[in-house]
């Protein structure tokens, strides 16, 4: 291999880890806050990738229905709890906040259909829609059992990403997208064509995750989730509600997976199922984080990339084995590392 | 449900399964042994799951293995499907061995999620081995014959699959109601736990998951011979998820919830198919994978135990018939009284900076009862977790009649003859009172996972059992053996830990604050039993917060403050120190 | 609940026994509409739609078509077709979008003894008891339409590229064999799944060989993936492919860079191109009026054409069949399957079809054309 083939998978390995990264620290971020391994945190990756090309060549993004359905039954969940509770004060925030408010942007879409927009209005508009999906989908699938253990929590988020897949397969369609390159530009660096696309992901993936910490660590609703991450009764004990954090987990990793999507889709085809890959590779660099540490997450989801880039060109055939074969000697140090430690028994 | 009750609806279960292929139709029977089939790595996955705490989404890969394995062997090698068998066993098993030798170290969702990684790096070396047909697949399988017989119709491999099953089933039952099994039924109380009670946790964990393999192993084999073809698509990790969602449907705590969740699967994945395109012309290809997800989400939303929790009351309670007649556990001698059996010298523990232990020594004589007693934060739990093993000391020695056991880990410890109790209980709450003090019998028994699963241990359960219920009589817990510990007061749990305690035939107990939270009678009725088993020479180590539980009881006390010892001596010497009187409630004793 | 089990399982057996209401002559036809088999799966389907609107009734009997999906996975295609045999006794089973899951369910065919068309490109192993053919052109014939037209080309070196599945497996076998031929040597043997990302690596590689030509092994939209890597990389070069790229989203995704890529075709792809007197004319045009009645678009895909050959040539020999015994009977069954292997010079709109007992292929050169794509349109190439 010479440098320069070195160099151009590096370049490629770094910008696909980069986006990797985006989708580890929201399932690091999910996770710590309410214990659930999101799986379908790649699906809505993708789907704000299938939303991004719908709009570009002017049709109605299926995301539209899937985000109304999921509202739908969200609010008449939460109306049912209502109900049941007698608490019928709660009834208009709870249409405001589950019916309302998800509805926003798919009736902006609605409006909007069929008009062209630009560029930026296009990728603001798809985040705008896929944001929601997450929160509701917490509210129908895992508040009713969010204090069940952390495997049973795992199990019906497998589930889940099943049904998105099929739901996706209905609303978005069997063939891929790819939409258009933010932009055409390249530069030569040391005498290698690098595109700017690639500048923008790696870019942003740095700007994103920075404003993440920022968030964390300067505002007041950072800070709950930072302590609800750490000790849930303790956070409820000083009146940070769990439901709340768990919305504002979704919501953050929301924008961060879509931000991954909208970054993803000029790079390569986007199926109604890529979701499921790309947080499998983002899981290895959260197994390397112990899915706690922020910092070791993005560190091991960019070696994710590059170990893919460059297994691709050792042994295409073999690619997927050398990558997920990596996490193997990663947990044995771990285990060994760690030596006796009580795990939480479970009951 | 009576037993008598339980054995004639299961034999008139097992009749109907047997005449099943006079009176149900062909496709019947075809979905009878794909409900076979997945149930039995179902089966694998609530052992694995359900009993020993390990989740797996990654089974389809050996289920994969064993179906290539077979595939292999019989199609393109030319040998009879039974030498395929012994392949198939033998592959799974040894992948199994080095996959949970490297990842069965890791607690919970990491292992889990490793299961995914080689599930799928597995997924893909089907695909791209050569001499397995790659992605084509092996097409072919010729059929297993029984001598001139060749089992090719569905109600001819329906008996093969279901023999196998019911086999499987049989031993797996037989298994958890031995040794072995209790080992692996003790896995979800933690490694703590179980190490404590001198079993070798990854052991279990790892047999548990060899066995677990094992099953997927042979569901493959049956697979491929009942497909006649094979190829990598059903080993990918999606199957292997659907898998695990069958052992949570049905209800991963009982192994026939493993059967219960694959025909629930396999049936309802069925009708979706026959009865979804009336309702959604068109769609319903799509709607199906929509439709089975959201089923499988509200069933364990409402049934987390799985659909088996609704009708656990069907179940038999179990008993046992216990006889009392059999020669006894052999006991181990005990030291004479008064001779040093336990020495503590110099032992420092740190925690980065905090010295939690410094420098502390102290001595224990056979046959007494020793406090350790000290304030909040003296250091007496670290004190308590490095003489048991549970930590090891930075410097300093341990040495138990005349042995050295500084660095030993903790299940030599317990081996030789030091058994403990916990601060906070740990039961095992879905197990008998009788199972849960058989646990402390594991040191002295032999017998392992083959002899359990064959039956072949019976002599020796016999003598534990009886041992046991000599142990739970002997605390005054005699007259329920059979009721789950879970059902205790808190009181009465700490007592079957006791008792649990006494059945390794310790020569030392130590004992971790025993007193904590039990009400004034339960503290008398504690106190009388450490007092009696005192006058049968038995040695106690009392960890202890509350000093008036104590100085009535004990024979001398180790006062501990900040880390380090600060008094020794008969309780009335110590009460009168002036260093005690302040660190405990500042000279308010 | 070892009994709750069993009842469940007898009220269901019976329930479903008791749902058939037979039609004359039933066909089951087996797809994938999920799946990672769906992008083709799916114009199977719409296929099999169209020529059922073409064709619906056999010498004055009624056809009923029963369909089910395989969520592109082996095991369910072979469930189903045991299904469609045991519950529905279908007389003829059609299926399905991908090889590895038609193979499984042409062993379910020759153990239940009923005929089986399929309509993937399945490598059949040799038996005696045969009783299942094959639409699609022998992969083998499709690769050697390229490698012929390669050699005309002049390309002496080949590096390829596919998918890491069973579609990758037959394509690259087809430039092995050309090369087994003497005519090309293939220097580059890369595979990329469907869901990557990125097929840097594997691209670099191959132009790092500096092949002749480029054969690409991909399907439908996902083929496109190294098209666009390897004009990114600055390849010049000239690229072939298979039918298997015959798909719309192909050329969209695909864009500028998938521009003059040539590959082998079934003709109803360029059937408004092809003279008069092709065989294929005739039949393309009804199929593509049916497909527009009952699906409402265009057809742009070659799969949904053969779902419509097979139904011509199971309607073909049906009607022969229908002389000598009567539907629903095992007996019609065994004619159905003779009446099929003596299937002579049938038009198709992909191919003249004959088939022999000793093999599951009927298919010869006629059935392929070379077509290149130009301006976003394939274009018949003589």
């Amino acid at each position: 291999m010479s440098s320069d083939i070195a160099a151009i998978l590096a370049i490629d390995g770094i910008a696909s880890g980069a986006i990797y990264v985006l989708i580890a620290i929201g399932f690091v971020l999910i996770f710590a806050v309410t214990r659930v391994i999101f799986v379908p945190f790649g699906d809505i990756s993708a789907f704000t990738a299938l939303t991004l090309a719908a709009l570009e060549t002017q049709r109605l993004p299926g995301t539209m229905g899937l985000v109304a359905m999921l509202a739908a039954m969200a609010t008449l969940m939460q109306l049912t709890a209502d109900i049941r509770a007698s608490d019928l004060k709660a009834i208009p925030s709870t249409l405001f906040f589950y019916l309302v408010v998800p509805l926003v942007p798919v009736a902006l879409m609605w409006f909007a259909a069929g008009s062209v927009m630009s560029m930026p209005v296009r990728m603001g508009l798809s985040l705008l829609l896929v944001l929601p999906i997450a929160p509701l989908l917490d509210r129908i699938v895992f508040r009713p059992i969010a204090d069940a253990s952390v495997l049973l929590l795992l199990t019906v988020s497998m589930a889940l990403h099943f049904a998105l897949v099929g739901l996706g397969l209905m609303f978005f369609g069997p063939e891929g997208v790819r939409t258009q390159p933010l932009t055409d530009a390249s530069w030569e660096i040391a005498g290698m064509q690098v595109s700017l696309q690639t500048f923008l992901i790696v870019g942003s993936a740095v700007v994103f995750s920075t404003l993440l910490y920022a968030f964390f660590e300067l505002t007041l609703t950072g800070k709950a989730l930072r302590a609800t991450a750490v000790n849930r009764t303790g956070a409820r004990l000083v009146g940070i509600r769990p439901a709340y954090t768990g919305t504002m987990a979704y919501v953050l990793a929301s924008i961060l997976a879509g931000i991954s999507g909208i970054l993803i889709s000029p790079v390569t085809t986007i199926f109604y199922d890529s979701g499921f890959l790309f947080g499998l590779r983002a899981f290895v660099g959260a197994i390397i984080g112990a899915m706690v540490n922020y910092p070791v997450t993005a560190l091991g989801a960019l070696l994710v990339g590059v170990l893919e880039s460059f297994a691709s060109f050792w042994s295409s055939a073999f690619k997927e084995v050398i990558v997920f074969s990596l996490l193997l000697p990663v947990l044995l140090w771990r285990s060994l590392s760690v030596g006796e430690v009580e795990d939480e028994a479970e009951e | 449900m009576s037993k008598t009750q339980f054995r004639f609806l299961t034999l008139a279960a097992l009749f109907l399964l047997v005449a099943s292929p006079f009176y149900l139709n062909a496709f019947s029977m075809t979905l009878l042994n794909y409900i076979g089939v997945y149930g039995l790595v179902a089966l694998g996955l609530v052992l694995l799951t359900g009993i020993g705490g390990m989740m797996s989404f990654g089974q389809a890969a050996f289920v994969g293995i064993g179906a290539y394995a077979g595939a292999w062997a019989s199609a393109l090698q030319g040998y009879s499907p039974w030498v395929g068998l012994m392949l198939a066993i033998v592959l799974s098993c040894s992948v199994a061995l080095v996959l949970g030798a490297i990842t069965l170290r890791l607690g919970g969702h990491f292992l889990a999620l490793s299961t995914v990684a080689w599930g799928l790096s597995i997924f893909f070396l089907f695909g791209n081995l050569d001499g397995l047909g790659n992605y084509n697949g092996i097409a072919n399988v010729p059929p297993i014959s029984l001598g001139p017989l060749k089992l090719v119709a569905s109600w001819q491999m329906f008996y093969l699959i279901w023999a196998i099953v019911l086999l499987a089933l049989l031993a797996s039952r037989n298994l958890l109601d031995s040794r072995s099994g209790r080992a692996m039924r003790a896995l979800r109380g933690g490694n703590l736990l179980v190490e404590s009670l001198g079993i070798n946790a990854f052991f279990t964990r790892l047999a548990t998951f060899v066995i677990a393999a094992l099953f997927a192993g042979l569901s493959g084999w049956l697979y491929a011979h009942l497909n006649r073809f094979v190829s990598p698509a059903p080993f990918e990790v999606h199957v292997g998820i659907d898998y695990l969602m069958m052992a949570m449907v049905g209800g991963a705590t009982e192994l026939i919830g493993a059967f219960i969740g694959s025909a629930l699967v396999t049936l309802t994945k069925n009708s979706i198919q026959d009865y979804l395109p009336m309702i959604a012309k068109g769609a319903s290809g799509q709607l199906e994978i929509v439709v089975f997800s959201i089923v499988f989400i509200v069933l364990l939303q409402r049934w987390r135990g799985g659909l088996i929790s609704i009708s656990s009351h069907l179940l038999p309670s179990p008993h046992h018939d216990i006889d009392r007649t059999v020669t006894p556990l052999s006991r181990r001698p005990l030291p004479q009284p008064g001779e040093v059996l336990l020495t503590a010298d110099q032992v420092e523990r740190r925690f980065g900076g905090l010295v939690a232990v410094d420098k502390v020594s102290f001595t224990l004589n056979a046959g007494e009862i020793l406090g350790l007693i000290g304030p909040n934060g003296a250091g007496k739990s670290t004190m308590f977790n490095l003489l048991t093993g549970a930590l090891r000391p930075n410097s300093g020695r341990v040495v138990f009649q005349g042995r050295d056991i500084t660095h030993a880990p903790q299940r030599e410890i317990a081996k030789a003859g030091i058994a403990r109790t916990f601060q906070h209980v740990k039961i095992r709450p879905k197990m008998t009172l009788l199972d849960n003090v058989l646990l402390g019998t594991h040191p002295r028994t032999t017998s392992g996972f083959f002899s359990g699963a064959l039956r072949l241990d019976r002599a020796e359960e016999a003598q534990a059992r009886a041992e046991a219920l000599r142990q739970l009589q002997r605390v005054g817990l005699g007259d329920k053996p059979f009721e789950l510990a879970g059902n205790l007061p808190l009181g009465n749990q700490r007592v079957l830990e006791i008792a649990r305690a006494l059945a390794a035939d310790p020569v030392l107990l130590v004992l971790d604050e025993p007193a904590a939270g039990l009400r004034r009678q339960e503290k008398q009725a504690l106190a009388e039993l450490l007092q009696s088993l005192r006058s049968e020479n038995l040695s106690i180590l009392l960890v202890e917060h509350d000093m008036e539980f104590v100085m009535g009881l004990v024979d001398r006390i180790v006062v501990m403050n900040f880390g380090c010892k600060i008094c020794e001596g008969l309780p009335l010497e110590v009460r009168q120190d002036a260093q005690v009187q302040d660190a405990y409630l500042g000279g308010l004793v | 609940m070892k009994t709750s089990l069993r009842t469940l399982v007898a009220v269901a057996g019976t329930l479903l026994s008791g749902l058939p209401a037979h039609a004359d002559i039933t066909v089951g036809f087996v797809t994938a509409l999920s799946g990672p088999g769906a992008s083709i799966g799916i114009p199977y389907g719409k296929g099999i739609a169209a020529a059922f609107d073409y064709i619906s009734s056999v010498s004055g009997e009624k056809i009923k078509l029963i369909q089910l999906d395989d969520g592109s996975d082996p095991s369910t295609a072979a469930r189903n077709a045991r299904k469609l045999v045991e519950e529905e006794k279908v007389d003829i089973l059609i299926g399905t979008a991908q090889a590895p899951a038609s193979i499984a369910m042409m062993a379910v065919s020759a153990e239940l003894k009923v005929p089986m068309i399929s309509v993937s490109p399945v490598v059949v192993p040799p038996t005696t008891d045969r009783w299942g053919v094959a639409v699609p052109q022998l992969p083998s014939l499709m690769f050697k339409a390229v490698t012929d037209r390669m050699v005309k080309d002049g390309i002496k070196t080949v590096g390829y590229i596919g998918f890491s599945d069973a579609w990758g497996d037959l394509v690259y076998s087809g430039a092995k064999a050309a090369e087994d031929r003497g005519e090309m040597k293939v220097v580059a043997n890369e595979r990329y799944a469907r869901t990557d990302t990125s097929v840097t690596g594997q691209v670099l590689k191959i132009v790092a060989a500096k092949p002749d030509a480029i054969m690409n092994g991909g399907s439908a939209t996902q083929g496109a993936l190294p098209l666009l890597a390897l004009t990114e990389r600055g390849y010049k070069g000239k690229i072939y492919g298979t039918p298997a790229l015959l798909n719309a989203d192909f050329i969209r995704v695909g864009g500028k860079s998938a521009e003059g890529i040539l590959v082998s075709a079934g003709p109803v792809i360029v059937a408004e191109q092809l003279p008069d007197s092709h065989f294929s004319k005739k039949p393309s045009m009804a199929f593509r009026a049916s497909y527009q009645k009952v699906n409402g678009s265009e057809t742009t895909d070659g799969f949904s054409a053969y779902s419509f050959d097979a139904w011509l040539i199971f309607v073909d020999s049906a009607k022969r069949a229908m002389a000598k015994a009567k539907p629903g009977t095992p007996e019609f069954r065994t004619v159905l399957k003779d009446e099929i292997f003596a299937t002579k010079e049938l038009a198709g709109v992909h191919a003249i079809y004959n088939f022999k007992p000793d093999s599951a292929y009927g298919v010869d050169e006629r059935s392929l054309v070379l077509v290149r794509l130009t301006n976003g349109v394939w274009r018949y190439e003589p």
